[in-house]
């Protein structure tokens, strides 16, 4: 059962992580790693780490992955806008990977070969159990596991600095957009705009409607007399 | 190559072999006829809500109603819109049933292993120690089916649907996780029957009324019903991310709505009102527990379509502000009061 399941699992691993960068459309590319996920965690189901292999469903199959999936139906497309990596950089990424891999052969023939005909490590009762690693992860490892957390709330501080809007969104508007704005957005379709009583150009909160505002607002009620009016 | 024995994710067996299969069988079975009833169940309260009689026209008192929608569905033409991508437009109606027809084997419906032919059986699909986490594992593949559904179509409505989905998906399962946190460290486990076995004193309803309120509403978000079933949005989107799907394909999408129903029910039955315990230290005959856990289910399923019934959708803004303005931190302030107040009464 668990060769059945290894020999299942593991190629298509390498299969689909081998489809990541070889696929050229950025969507199957996604798709691909999620194949590549889902036949880790069956790995890590069978490394007695039935944790490990759920967590990973749950946050990188089902939180992380989904996004990308997300991200490439809004934004991307099928063809690769780049044109393509300069001639030097692809050398060099050649190298780069050749090296790796020279790296990980290296060390899975110095060290693991040894343990392929023993029976082992030997683990506890309740290895990888939910409490065993709470409980490792809040003393031996407390350390690396508190620097991990601070470096993904530096990533999403930076995230959010990042995406900021600095400016206002109408051209020659000069104007911080207010932490007011996040809280009550406009445009919306509230029943407030639907009435007139605010502009639904988002960011130009509270900016009631004359007939002479700038681009976005639609058209005051002053213009619509001139079309069904006599012409001048 | 001898490992000890190699229990995958530490299951409580007690079956031989071959008793696991016709469990496995019994277990797809039951899931796959519940579809049927929750279809006719809904469509009859909705009638009655609305002071209509409801389905009343196929077998005696309609009953027999969705057995001709089902057949209607499957013996449809299979068709495939051209702009659709081929492979991924078949597979993820498939995605959808298979993941969440998969969580129903985690349902808990008694503490005791039942005597069936002379052979103990557990009456569940599958115990282990993280049976929460693999049901939410089994719920975040499901929200594929839907996005790569909606994006495989080829069509505006179910690309807007799709990436509906996916957003509403997320942010909700966030705060359904977070609710849960507090049974699961009053419990001290996340096997689901043991969190039923620790309700045998007090249903978790009563000290965790925050939790089971956050989580009943995430789960409503979750399982794509009213008021946040903006995922189809009939009047806005045609039919959401299954607008381009028909016959076969359509009613599997169905099948997996509806098991998801019935799967909210369920959860909300064993996290919350204590499985198949009943009240005032009554101790029935252990034939009596999955009758229990069933009624539990339905009475939630009735809120459900009660739900249903009475509010309107709310708009796309407001169901994330929400989500992530009122439910999120709340979830949170749950987990953190009921964590100060397990260790302050620590015994």
């Amino acid at each position: 059962m668990n060769e059945v399941l290894f020999f299942i699992a593991g190629p298509l691993a390498v299969i689909a992580a081998l489809g990541v960068v070889v696929l050229r459309n950025p969507f199957y590319a996604v798709l691909s790693l999620v194949a590549h996920l889902l036949s880790l965690a069956a790995l890590f189901l069978l490394l007695y780490a039935p944790f490990v292999a759920v967590v990973q469903v749950m946050v990188y199959v089902g939180a992380v992955m989904v996004l990308y999936v997300f991200v490439n139906a809004y934004v991307g497309g099928a063809t690769d806008a780049t044109g393509g990596p300069a001639p030097t950089l692809r050398w060099l990424s050649y190298a780069i990977g050749i090296g790796v891999l020279a790296t990980v052969v290296v060390a899975t023939l110095g060290s693991s070969l040894k343990a392929i005909d023993s029976d082992g490590a030997k683990i506890g009762a309740d290895f990888g159990s939910p409490g065993q690693i709470g409980e490792l992860l809040l003393t031996r490892f407390l350390l690396p596991f508190e620097a991990a957390s601070f470096l993904l709330l530096v990533a999403a501080v930076g995230a959010v600095v990042l995406a900021r809007r600095r400016r206002g969104v109408l051209p020659g508007e000069d104007r911080m957009i207010a932490a007011l704005d996040l809280l009550a957005p406009t445009g919306t379709g509230s029943m407030r705009e639907g009435v007139g009583a605010v502009n639904p150009v988002p960011g130009a909160l509270s900016a009631h409607i004359t007939p002479s505002t700038g681009a976005g607002s639609p058209p005051a009620s002053g213009t619509r007399g001139d079309i069904d009016g006599e012409d001048d | 190559m001898s490992l000890t024995p190699a229990p995958i994710a530490e299951v409580g067996f007690y079956e031989p072999w071959w008793m696991q299969i016709v469990k496995t069988l019994v277990i797809f079975g039951i899931g796959f006829s519940l579809v049927p009833l929750a279809l006719l169940y809904e469509r009859k309260l909705l009638g009655r809500f609305q002071n209509r009689p409801g389905p009343n026209r196929v077998g005696p008192f309609g009953t027999l109603q969705p057995m001709a929608d089902i057949f209607k569905l499957v013996t449809k033409e299979q068709f495939k819109p051209r702009g659709s991508i081929g492979w991924l437009f078949i597979l993820s109606p498939l995605l959808a049933m298979v993941a969440a027809l998969a969580t129903f084997a985690l349902v808990p419906f008694s503490g005791r292993p039942q005597d069936i032919f002379g052979t103990p059986v557990g009456l569940y699909g599958l115990d282990s120690s993280i049976g929460l986490l693999i049901f939410f594992a089994f719920s975040s593949i499901g929200a594929y089916g839907v996005l790569l559904g909606g994006w495989s179509s080829g069509s505006k409505y179910s690309f807007l649907g799709a990436m509906r989905g996916a957003a509403q998906l997320i942010s909700y399962e966030v705060s359904q996780g977070l609710a849960l946190l507090g049974i699961v460290m009053t419990a001290g486990t996340l096997s689901l029957s043991g969190i039923v076995e620790h309700q045998s004193g007090m249903w978790f309803i009563l000290p965790q009324v925050v939790g089971a309120f956050i989580f009943f509403v995430a789960t409503l978000a979750e399982i794509n019903r009213t008021p946040f079933d903006l995922l189809e949005a009939d009047s806005e989107l045609v039919a959401g991310y299954m607008t381009e799907y028909g016959g076969g394909r359509f009613a599997l999408y169905y099948v997996a709505e509806y098991v998801h129903l019935v799967m909210a029910g369920a959860m909300f039955a064993t996290l919350f009102l204590g499985g198949w315990q009943l009240p005032f230290g009554i101790d029935p005959p252990g034939w009596i527990d999955p009758i229990v856990v069933l009624a539990k289910t339905a009475l939630i399923v009735t809120l459900i379509v009660w739900i249903r019934a009475s509010l309107p959708k709310v708009r796309y803004d407001q169901l994330m502000s929400f989500g992530w303005k009122v439910l999120l931190p709340l979830a949170t302030l749950n987990a953190l009061v009921t964590a100060v107040i397990l260790v302050v009464t620590d015994k």
